[in-house]
């Protein structure tokens, strides 16, 4: 059927809504985003389906990510009256306790949180049951508390793969609303008034882009949704087009009606094969439903989207990049002038937006550009979702408000370090963000505070490290990253940053001489003033961030030859400690060079020959009685 | 509008310019030198070799160095070639060229000129390199054999620092022309042709190789014969009967000589009667 | 090489955007990698020099120029994969399935295959399951948490034999 009037809208959503709150039903929904399947949902789910093939009082479907990815795979149960129980890290064991103890379902062990009710914030508040008096609410939680779901307003309940429960939580009335009630100016007008600004990492405010846009003459116009998240420790966007993909659907109709674009491009990774089934699927039941196509809700408004798919480059993340990559071409950047706005896709005005920035267009139709300036600062207004990752207890999606201080996302959010050391820095924004020292920590979160030490927000990748974390290896990391991601067009992103890696290279194996850093300084100084794209002017800032903020660490590899973390290879040994070994022979037997020796049963005979060492860790991680020690000049982990 | 000048100022003097024209043009009419290792008047701004950087300085403006090979002027435009900032980055970029192509003279010349005497970087080498160690991956070529030939027998290979130029699957070509276009444009002398017997080989694009035409008077090989076809199918209005067309470019010389001189002849019998 | 199949393929993509990669892609999917008759074929039938393909194939890492072994085993190197050990995971890798460092592909990507090709091992930049890090990626599955100790564990179930 065709969706043309409000009528026709409140249909569906009623029938949408006894999918999601079944009257008699149990509702059960297993947590399946990419993150979810990697650890067994999918197994799970399997298991479900087996045994409810003759439940006729259960309904099984999938749901998105809440974004909890720690406790994963995530089962939530809906009981009719009781409300919402999420039980955490089920496996297909469990699935017999569960399905069978529907009636004391609370009282089992792995049940995480339960959800009372829920604000989809475009629909009215939905209330699942308030049955469950003894479980804590989801936002009770230390991981949910400090947490703001605008973004993230319908992952991990709805199913993603029905757009009749995307209706049910008020989705598409913001299209209603924008093509029934407003004019393309008014739409312009309260986008700007919300003070959105990017989501990819620029920051570039959304509403003065979409002017300069409109304002563009010319027969056809293009949209783009930018799903590209390349960053690596990055995937909040993979998780909005898992969990919630028509939140970007509706967003880019209403921006085409503001602009006047009739065709939307979503060029999206391969590597999220996922997020492009479920997008499909979302674009199949938006056609469906008349909601892309010709005269869309009977406005007269034209405007349908298609799917192109990149084939890893990282650099075509870059809009102009971007461009030539969907027209069939290497991903190099184009100089500008022209910019997009005038002459982008096909020579034709174009207009990019991150995934993220999408998600958030209908809540602003919906709720008005005044009511999204109440979350997050004045200069940065709303939410951002974070994909908190790398050495924190809770590592997961953390969706705050912009303002909120860095240490609440890494102690209250994160938990701390997950190894019982402690938290050194917090990389932000990937490749081209910069490492932020614990003093620093205070510092509320937004575009300007994060440029300010050197960093920058990115696309929402903040990954935690600890003592453990070296970062002169860091900054390597990243430099190797850009140097094989950087498209080689042009001189200093693609021969200075080959040096400056081949220099940090050198610094890790002990050949670092003095004269290194001022070097690495400079040549920082010219890639970035000097380089075509935003790769290459931003590739150099975690090596300058880490110059910046942890200088001893360089100092101690070049002069001392340490690497106090115990990282960097060349500067580090494997030990047996004797008195430990119990001479059980495992490492000896796992050692793929046969460097370990000794007699089986005597642990004082075990001895690592240094020359045969390739030190890849194997025995570290096999020994089940610590007795296997990293030393490098004097430090050691034992 | 066409006729509505804007004026720029280049290191302190005052331009007249169109609007939207490029910088480095303006500088070049002018007569004030700027380095570059990528453009070319007739192919499309490609903004890779950035040694044409500039510095812009306009009041109320923040600072900024940007390449002029892609910078467009507008009215009042405050532009400074030679800053202590834009040399300071110059004199960089061009030790980076040292470190992939010490031995162009191109190089060496635009090293000496900004006083650069030795870069700090380690030399890549690279063993049997069909560009002599040569190429700065300027495109140049690439973009001539696209955009004006046409032709498009080379390609870029792979990306970042491993980008190469060559033919595809690094075999020979058949859709060069041996017009030679590539070579003539590269500015470090990194293409190699040479021509054998009837074929013109292009040692740099994996022997690719390409007939030549006889010449009919003295024998002699002289132009590629798909070059002439290419021609002709851009020229359908060339007389294809023309007998010159099968003379190389000498014997083209005396035949149009002698037939002046006939006509000359001819002209003082006339008069003489 | 199937022409008729690569006819349908390209017919798919009439007028796409994103036509070029989609149709490359596409040809990836059947034979796990780009045949060079395959690049030709499509080459002559929208009149794209090949220069042009090749350079496609070779600047996006996705695509592979050589046949690849049975299985394709990924490593992500994504930042909280790195700081959560992937490098020692691949080292250990190349050493259970014997495979050399040096090797390289003529266009420098890192895709190595053992001798019997029945494993090809790359690296990935992100997979987008850095909650889970360290991640591997064997065909179409994914493995979250992995450690040096269960690898040969996951490598068995798709018929590897410690030598």
């Amino acid at each position: 059927m065709r969706i043309n009037t409000l009528e026709d809208l409140k249909y569906i959503r009623e029938t949408g809504l006894k999918k999601l709150k079944p009257k008699q039903k149990v509702r059960i929904s297993v947590g399946m985003a990419t993150c979810g399947i990697s650890v067994g949902g999918d197994a799970v789910f399997e298991e479900l389906k087996e045994k409810l093939k003759n439940r006729e009082d259960i309904i099984l479907t999938k749901t998105g990510c809440i974004g909890f990815c720690h406790v994963e795979p995530l089962v939530n149960v809906y009981i009719p009256g009781k409300g919402i129980l999420i039980y955490h890290h089920v496996q297909p064991k469990d699935v017999e306790k569960i399905i069978n103890n529907l009636d004391k379902a609370e009282q089992l062990d792995n049940v995480v949180c339960q959800i009372d009710k829920w604000d989809h914030i475009t629909s009215d508040e939905i209330i699942y049951g308030e049955g469950f008096t003894n479980i804590p609410c989801w936002n009770e939680l230390k991981f949910f508390k400090p947490q703001r779901k605008l973004v993230m307003r319908n992952s991990g309940i709805i199913n993603p793969e029905d757009i009749d429960e995307y209706i049910a939580v008020g989705g598409y009335s913001a299209l209603f609303k924008a093509l029934k009630e407003m004019t393309p100016d008014e739409i312009i007008y309260e986008v700007k008034g919300s003070g959105l600004r990017g989501r990819g990492g620029a920051g570039f405010p959304t509403g003065i882009k979409w002017e300069l846009a409109k304002k563009e003459k010319s027969d056809i116009k293009y949209l783009i949704c930018n799903a590209d998240e390349g960053d690596p420790g990055a995937y909040m966007n993979r998780n909005e087009m898992e969990s919630d993909p028509h939140s970007v659907i509706e967003g880019m109709i209403i921006g085409g009606y503001a602009i006047g674009a009739q065709k939307g491009i979503i060029y999206i990774r391969a590597e999220y094969p996922l997020a492009l089934y479920r997008l499909q699927k979302a674009i199949d039941g938006a056609r469906h439903y008349g909601l892309l196509g010709k005269n869309i809700l009977g406005s007269g408004f034209d405007f349908d989207i298609t799917i192109s798919k990149g084939a890893g480059a990282f650099v075509c993340g870059e809009e102009t990049a971007l461009i030539a990559s969907i027209e069939g071409d290497i991903g190099r950047p184009r100089p500008r002038p022209p910019f997009p706005a005038q002459k982008g896709l096909w020579g034709k005005p174009t207009n990019i937006n991150n995934v993220e920035t999408w998600t958030n267009i209908p809540l602003i139709v919906k709720k008005g550009g005044d009511w999204f300036r109440g979350f997050g600062n004045e200069k940065s207004p709303g939410t951002k979702v974070f994909s908190l990752v790398g050495k924190v207890e809770n590592v997961g999606l953390a969706e705050v408000e912009l303002g909120t201080p860095i240490k609440t996302v890494v102690y209250n959010i994160g938990g701390g370090a997950s190894s019982g050391k402690k938290v050194k820095a917090v990389q932000t924004g990937g490749p081209s963000g910069g490492c932020i020292p614990t003093k620093f920590f205070d510092l509320p979160i937004d575009y300007e505070n994060l440029a300010s030490v050197g960093s920058i927000m990115g696309s929402g990748g903040m990954v935690a490290m600890d003592e453990n974390t070296c970062m002169v290896d860091t900054a390597k990391f990243f430099l190797d990253f850009t140097v094989d991601e950087s498209c080689g067009k042009c001189v200093p992103c693609r021969e200075g940053l080959k040096h400056m890696l081949f220099i940090l290279e050198n610094i890790t194996k002990g050949n670092g001489k003095e004269e290194d850093i001022g070097t690495l300084e400079e040549l920082s100084e010219t890639v970035k003033t000097t380089s075509l794209c935003g790769l290459g002017q931003t590739a150099p800032n975690p090596v300058i961030t880490t110059l910046k903020y942890f200088k001893d660490e360089y100092i101690e590899h070049i002069n001392n030859k340490r690497c106090p973390a115990l990282v960097c290879t060349a500067l580090i040994e494997f030990e047996i400690d004797q008195k430990k070994c119990t001479g059980c022979s495992v490492c000896a037997k796992r050692c793929p060079t046969k460097a370990i020796e000794g007699i089986l049963g005597k642990g004082e005979t075990f001895k690592i020959d240094q020359n045969k060492c390739i030190k890849c860790g194997t025995c570290l991680e096999v020994c089940k009685f610590d007795a296997v020690i990293k030393t490098s000049k004097g430090v050691s982990n034992g | 509008m066409d006729n509505e000048y804007i004026h720029v100022f280049i290191n302190g003097q005052k331009f007249k310019a169109k609007e939207g024209e490029l910088v480095i043009d303006i500088a070049r009419r002018n007569g004030i030198f700027i380095p570059t290792l990528c453009y070319e008047e007739s192919l499309k701004p490609y903004g890779a070799c950035r040694m044409c950087i500039v510095e812009i300085k306009n009041k109320g403006v923040k600072k900024k160095i940007t390449t002029s090979c892609t910078l467009q002027a507008f009215d009042g435009l405050y532009v400074k070639t030679d800053s202590n900032e834009v040399l300071k980055h110059r004199r960089i970029l061009l030790e980076l060229y040292l470190a992939q192509a010490p031995n162009p003279e191109k190089i060496k010349e635009l090293a000496q000129r900004y006083g650069v005497k030795k870069t700090r970087f380690k030399e890549k080498y690279k063993e049997k390199d069909p560009l002599n160690n040569s190429c700065i991956l300027c495109g140049l070529c690439v973009r001539v054999c696209n955009e004006i030939m046409g032709a498009g027998v080379i390609g870029f290979i792979g990306r970042g620092e491993k980008t190469r130029i060559n033919t595809p699957f690094f075999e020979k070509s058949d859709l060069c022309l041996g017009c030679k276009a590539c070579a003539e444009v590269c500015p470090t002398g990194a293409i190699k042709f040479i021509d054998e017997g009837n074929f013109r080989i292009a040692n740099s694009w994996s022997n690719t190789s390409v007939e030549l035409k006889k010449c009919k008077m003295c024998g002699k090989y002289f132009a590629p014969s798909k070059l002439d076809e290419k021609i002709d199918s851009i020229y359908y209005y060339r007389d294809k009967n023309n007998e010159l067309r099968d003379l190389c470019p000498d014997c083209r010389r005396k035949v149009i000589t002698k037939r002046i001189n006939l006509i000359t002849e001819n002209e003082v019998e006339k008069y003489a009667k | 090489m199937n022409k008729e199949q690569i006819e349908d393929i390209i017919r798919k993509y009439d007028n796409h955007e994103g036509r070029i990669l989609g149709i490359l892609e596409d040809i990836q999917e059947i034979y796990k990698y780009l045949p060079k008759e395959s690049l030709e074929f499509v080459s002559e039938k929208l009149d794209i020099p090949l220069s042009k393909l090749y350079s496609i194939a070779t600047f996006y890492s996705f695509f592979n120029l050589k046949p690849v072994g049975e299985h394709i085993i990924t490593v992500c190197m994504g930042t909280a994969c790195h700081v959560r050990g992937a490098k020692d995971i691949l080292n250990n890798l190349m050493e259970l399935l014997k495979i050399d460092v040096n090797e390289t592909t003529e266009d420098g990507k890192f895709f190595l295959t053992t001798e019997d090709k029945h494993f090809s091992l790359n690296t990935a930049r992100c997979f987008g399951c850095c909650s889970m890090a360290p991640v591997i990626r064997v065909d179409d599955k994914i493995y979250g948490y992995v450690t040096i100790k269960e690898l040969p564990k996951i490598l068995k179930t798709y018929g590897w034999k410690s030598k």
